[in-house]
């Protein structure tokens, strides 16, 4: 099942569904990559509040995603990463270094809008 | 798996006492029960149908008659649901069937003991009175084969011991678990997770931390994260009296982990020993967003949120501010 | 026995499978909403491994019981490859699939038990526990 993707303004969001499989991300990759490119999109949020695993994998892909994504331009917001999953994460030894983080989707919106503001003023 | 009938409070109870019928057939070989056993038992089942009622008032007389049994024969209620459970166990203990179905509904009475306070000791002299009696009756059946009679009372003694192991673990376990709970309520209380404000949550950590409580603290704060919806954590160790590098590790863990959720957090009362200690012993604490004192590290977490800091006196505003 | 499931891995879609398998069976015997997700990851570090790496195996979850505590054990084996250097495999960062090298060691720390068992040519065994607190 692939990730659907929103656009909004100049952001786009990734809505990533509970039982993920290692395709979908690896799509959702290529999808954004090339989407960011197309609407020159400032801005990818990755909402991963459905998600109740985040191994090693998963987050190597939204690593990479984000990176991707910077390259052309966007910013990458990481959203909804769930209490249990991110002491897991921890204890695995995982970190998204480097990668913005924020509670939930509005909150992601809010720090990309604070991001462009910066930049823009 | 998905069992949308609600289980009842003595299945939940053998569900996490791990009462399966592995384990309840490994209980039946404790007790060295076998087939010969159950032809015994069934060979004096009608001489225990018989007299139920008796055995089970021998029980019952017996705890009223001494202090110690009065905790469940004063109250009247009880002792009438217990009496009824009582006279189903004897019906059960000659029926022949003693897998799971049969442990779990020992459990009822194991719970009810527990519950008014019945010391074990009390109850098992309450149930040897009454064995005594089952075994004068089985043995009064057949005079002309005591030896015979011996073996079947022998036989059923063994369900006897079953059962007693049984509720003995079950008073146990639910003993011990009041004693988990309390100790989950303590350690809850004292890692407190206050909210401070809108979006800001103050963790002061009091105490000696091991690897139990690290992990308490962790979860707490993330899921009040989540719950209070914070940016800001202001995560206070003045009252850490030392830390090493395991509650080290567990503090980065802990500032990592907030961090994923999208909120970041100021450690302060870190002191200069404790940080040239931890720095000796070779722990990173470049990304750790340190502020000498607590007052210092809530002002920084509400300029990060937006709010201004107003002093009332202008020359302090912007300095750093006296401890207390 | 109702409580073992043996959960056939050979696609990575099977990897999902097992990690909710494992959380069910977790949620049943009464691990905590936290430790389930701590099991459901490490399930998910050691059936990708087998789909990485050997192509297929099995990853079996079971509940066991031992001197009055009550636990998880989770065994991922497959007949693939072996690892040539054990220890090495154990460490943080080590990877031969330029990954981030850390679904063993980290695995390990979110168990209570954990043990690699791997034979060069003949396949890879992990075995791991959690107990209930
Ligand atoms: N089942 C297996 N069969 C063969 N080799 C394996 C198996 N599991 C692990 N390995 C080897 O051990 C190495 C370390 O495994 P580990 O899971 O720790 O890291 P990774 O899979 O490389 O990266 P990550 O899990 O972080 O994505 C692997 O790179 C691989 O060489
Ligand atoms: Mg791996």
């Amino acid at each position: 099942m692939p990730v659907p993707v929103l656009k909004q303004g100049s952001v786009l969001i990734a809505s990533i569904q509970a039982a993920l499989s290692d395709r979908d991300l690896v799509e959702l990759r290529d999808d954004l990559a090339d989407r960011v490119g197309r609407h020159r999109s400032r801005g990818v949020v990755i909402d991963v509040t459905a998600l109740d695993v985040l191994d090693s994998f998963a987050t190597r892909t939204i690593r990479s995603i984000a990176y991707t994504a910077k390259l052309r331009g966007a910013e990458t917001v990481v959203v909804g990463i769930q209490p249990e999953v991110a002491f897991a994460m921890v204890q695995l030894g995982l970190s998204l270094d480097g990668i913005e983080t924020a509670l939930d989707l509005e909150e992601g919106m809010a720090l990309l809008q604070a991001r462009e503001a910066e930049r823009v003023g | 798996m998905t069992d949308l009938v609600k289980e009842s409070s003595t299945q939940i109870l053998a569900r996490e006492m791990a009462l399966t019928e592995q384990s309840v057939e490994r209980r039946r070989r404790i007790v060295g029960l076998e087939p010969d056993d159950l032809a015994r038992i069934a060979g004096i089942r009608e001489v225990v149908l018989a007299q139920v009622d008796h055995f089970a008032s021998v029980f019952f007389d017996y705890l009223s008659g001494i202090e110690e049994g009065r905790v469940l024969t004063n109250n009247r209620a009880l002792t009438e649901r217990a009496r009824e459970l009582k006279r189903s166990h004897l019906i059960a203990m000659v029926g022949g069937d003693y897998g799971r179905a049969y442990a779990e509904q020992r459990l009822e009475l194991a719970v009810l003991y527990g519950r008014v306070g019945l010391e074990l000791r009390v109850f098992i002299a309450a149930f040897h009175r009454l064995l005594r009696s089952i075994g004068e009756a089985v043995m009064k059946s057949t005079p002309q084969a005591p030896l015979e009679a011996f073996a079947s009372f022998m036989a059923l003694k063994k369900i006897a011991f079953f059962d007693i192991g049984v509720i003995v673990d079950a008073v146990v376990f639910e003993r011990e678990r009041v004693i988990r709970q309390q100790q989950d309520a303590i350690r809850e209380l004292s890692t407190p997770v206050l909210q401070v404000r809108a979006r800001l949550l103050l963790l002061p950590i009091i105490g000696v931390i091991d690897t139990h409580r690290a992990r308490l603290i962790t979860d707490s704060l993330l899921k009040a994260i989540r719950a209070n919806r914070a940016k800001v954590v202001v995560m206070d160790v003045t009252g850490v009296a030392t830390i090493d590098s395991k509650v080290a590790n567990h503090l980065m863990q802990t500032v990592t982990a907030a961090k994923l959720m999208g909120a970041s957090v100021i450690v302060t009362g870190l002191s200069a020993e404790v940080a040239q200690s931890l720095v000796a012993l070779g722990i990173d604490l470049t990304t750790l967003n340190t502020i000498g004192d607590l007052q210092g590290g809530m002002d920084e977490a509400e300029r990060a949120l937006g709010y201004r800091v107003v002093s009332m006196d202008p020359r302090r505003d912007g300095a750093p501010l006296s401890p207390g | 026995m109702s409580d073992s499931v043996v959960v056939p891995i050979e696609r990575e879609t099977d990897i999902v499978c097992a990690r909710q398998k494992g959380r069910a069976l977790a949620a049943a015997a009464g691990f905590l909403s936290t430790d389930q997700t701590l099991l459901a990851t490490a399930i998910s570090e050691v059936a990708r491994n087998i789909v990485s790496y050997a192509g297929k195996g099995t990853v079996t979850l079971q509940t066991v019981q031992e001197g009055g505590r009550r636990g998880l054990s989770i065994v991922a084996s497959d007949n693939g490859p072996g690892i040539e250097n054990v220890e090495l495999a154990m460490r943080d960062g080590y990877s031969t699939g330029k990954s981030l090298g850390l679904g063993l060691p980290g695995a390990k720390r979110l168990m209570d038990s954990f043990a690699l068992e791997s034979v060069v040519g003949v396949g890879t065994k992990v075995t791991m526990t959690k107990w209930l607190r």
